[in-house]
């Protein structure tokens, strides 16, 4: 479960990213960020997962305080936790198995353990066929598709999507869609940042609206 | 199904998966083993040193000779070289028992013994006290022979005088191990961060996918070992070229050098240095949101 309580967050430039966002998010939800570019969409998402920390108010992820966690906490929630990034941040220099494998890898799972698991997640995003190519030998739908897969190769139980759709065409999209919803029907909570608005349509969820970094709909 | 194909190489970061092999850490490797190998060829050459010098300093002798016209002053000599503080003994030497001990060395070339005796000055042997210290002594034991105008064997002196130039090589030596020891550690070091740097995308990543610290930069510290271990090891194998190339002359001399004792002390200098060299290039290792988080 996410909380978030009169957050703020003021990055060193002085630039506030986010202020006043009093948010509540349940397990097994399926949430959307909407807002214009710069509303606070990404900055939410990054203080989700630890990557920056309120300047001021409240945040609870799985009961973390993220404002006084320490790092090595952090670390361990980021292993309970599947992100998407927006530039799908793959390792273009290792083939799209290793990419996939690299969140096992990091929790200490064996070669021979983790050959079936990613396999199992390449299947499901249907790029089983590619599990030894490099992802500069992919399409940029396949490229996300990877990425997805890489998210949900540990199973866990929330992913964070950064504009996972931003690149994408119509149809494309939807497919990336798919397997998300497909992950949250399954029991994880999905909370995905997006301003195509079509998609709100075609695959209805729940919206936090952001604008200007404070929160204009869909806190409670 | 669950294999990994015969033509595929699995390189998956973190832990203690060694990063591949670049020409940055090539070059490290080899200016580490070139500074290895003149430290182990400078020790190798301070233990030769070692055995020529203790070969013949336990029992030193320096000797002083006096015109055979000077005869009178003899005693009053003997009694200042005695006098001097580190002479353990003064043995006087005759010119008819020097030339007796000739012509018993140098047999059947006919020498008469009575007029090679009238050509020989009076010897003075002094035993010393090499391991003790007196500041002075080899000056003193000049002086009291000027005195008399007597001289020195100036080659004894030289040899004599040895084992304090060790010493003070030995302490040299040591000073050089540990500027070029510093040095291999920045040279090491600045090649791990340049592979830091090349794989700073894949450091961010495994940060955000929750790695540990010591997962993210074992690696580093993994590769900064085996580049001084190696350098190392190939530092000891390049020192056995050049015994061989000095064995006519340590054979002569009368000198066994042992290079075996140098593998040890080669392999763990090159792993301190690997290892202090990683640990200082990956001592901030910063990606970009803990940059923000510090700042913050």
């Amino acid at each position: 479960m996410i909380e978030a309580e009169r957050l703020m967050l003021r990055y060193p430039t002085g630039k506030v990213a986010l202020s006043g966002v009093s948010l509540r998010i349940e397990p097994g939800e399926f949430v959307y960020l909407t807002g214009e570019s710069g509303a606070g969409k990404s900055s939410l998402l990054r203080l989700i997962y630890g990557g920056v920390r309120p300047t001021s108010g409240s945040m609870r992820v799985h009961g973390l305080d993220m404002r006084q966690v320490k790092e090595t906490k952090v670390r361990e929630l980021r292993r309970r936790i599947g992100i998407v990034f927006q530039d799908h941040k793959l390792l273009f220099s290792r083939t799209v198995f290793e990419n996939v494998a690299l969140p096992l890898r990091v929790q200490g799972w064996t070669t021979e353990r983790l050959i079936p698991r990613v396999r199992k997640v390449l299947e499901y995003v249907g790029l089983a066929d590619r599990l030894w190519a490099y992802p500069e030998a992919l399409s940029g739908g396949e490229q996300q598709r990877v990425a997805i897969a890489r998210a949900m190769t540990a199973n866990p139980p929330l992913l964070l999507a950064d504009e996972p759709t931003g690149n994408l065409d119509i149809d494309t999209a939807r497919l990336v869609l798919d397997y998300l919803v497909g992950l949250n029907r399954q029991g994880t909570t999905v909370i995905m940042s997006t301003h195509d608005l079509h998609l709100l349509e075609s695959h209805p969820a729940r919206i936090v609206q952001l604008h200007a970094g404070a929160l204009v709909g869909g806190a409670a | 199904m669950n294999r990994v194909p015969e033509q595929v190489r699995l390189r998956l970061p973190g832990g203690f998966h060694l990063p591949p092999f670049g020409i940055h850490q090539l070059l490290a490797a080899v200016i580490v083993c070139v500074a290895l190998w003149t430290l182990g060829l400078g020790w190798l050459g301070l233990q030769a040193a070692d055995q020529w010098v203790g070969s013949w300093q336990d029992e030193f002798t320096v000797h002083v000779y006096l015109d055979v016209n000077k005869a009178s002053q003899r005693h009053a000599l003997e009694q200042e070289l005695q006098d001097i503080d580190g002479v353990a003994s003064v043995s006087l030497i005759e010119p008819g028992s020097a030339a007796r001990q000739m012509q018993t060395w140098i047999r059947d070339i006919g020498l008469d013994e009575q007029a090679l005796a009238a050509h020989l000055p009076w010897t003075f042997e002094l035993r010393l006290h090499p391991q003790e210290e007196h500041a002075f002594l080899y000056e003193d034991i000049r002086d009291a022979a000027h005195r008399h105008q007597a001289e020195v064997n100036e080659s004894e002196m030289a040899l004599a005088s040895a084992q304090r130039w060790l010493d003070q090589i030995r302490l040299a030596a040591g000073f050089a191990t540990l500027v070029l020891g510093l040095a291999m550690m920045l040279i090491i070091s600045n090649a791990l961060r340049m592979t830091l740097l090349a794989r700073a995308d894949e450091i961010h990543l495994m940060r955000l996918l929750g790695a540990r610290e010591w997962f993210v930069r074992m690696p580093f510290i993994l590769e900064g070992l085996v580049v001084g271990a190696g350098a190392g090891g190939v530092a000891w194998v390049l020192l056995w070229p050049m015994i061989a190339l000095a064995s006519d002359w340590l054979d002569n001399l009368g000198l066994g050098l042992h290079p075996w004792g140098m593998l040890f002390p080669l392999l763990i200098g090159g792993m301190v240095v690997g290892g202090l060299g990683a640990a200082l290039a990956t001592m901030n290792i910063m990606s970009g949101e803990q940059r923000l988080n510090t700042s913050a």
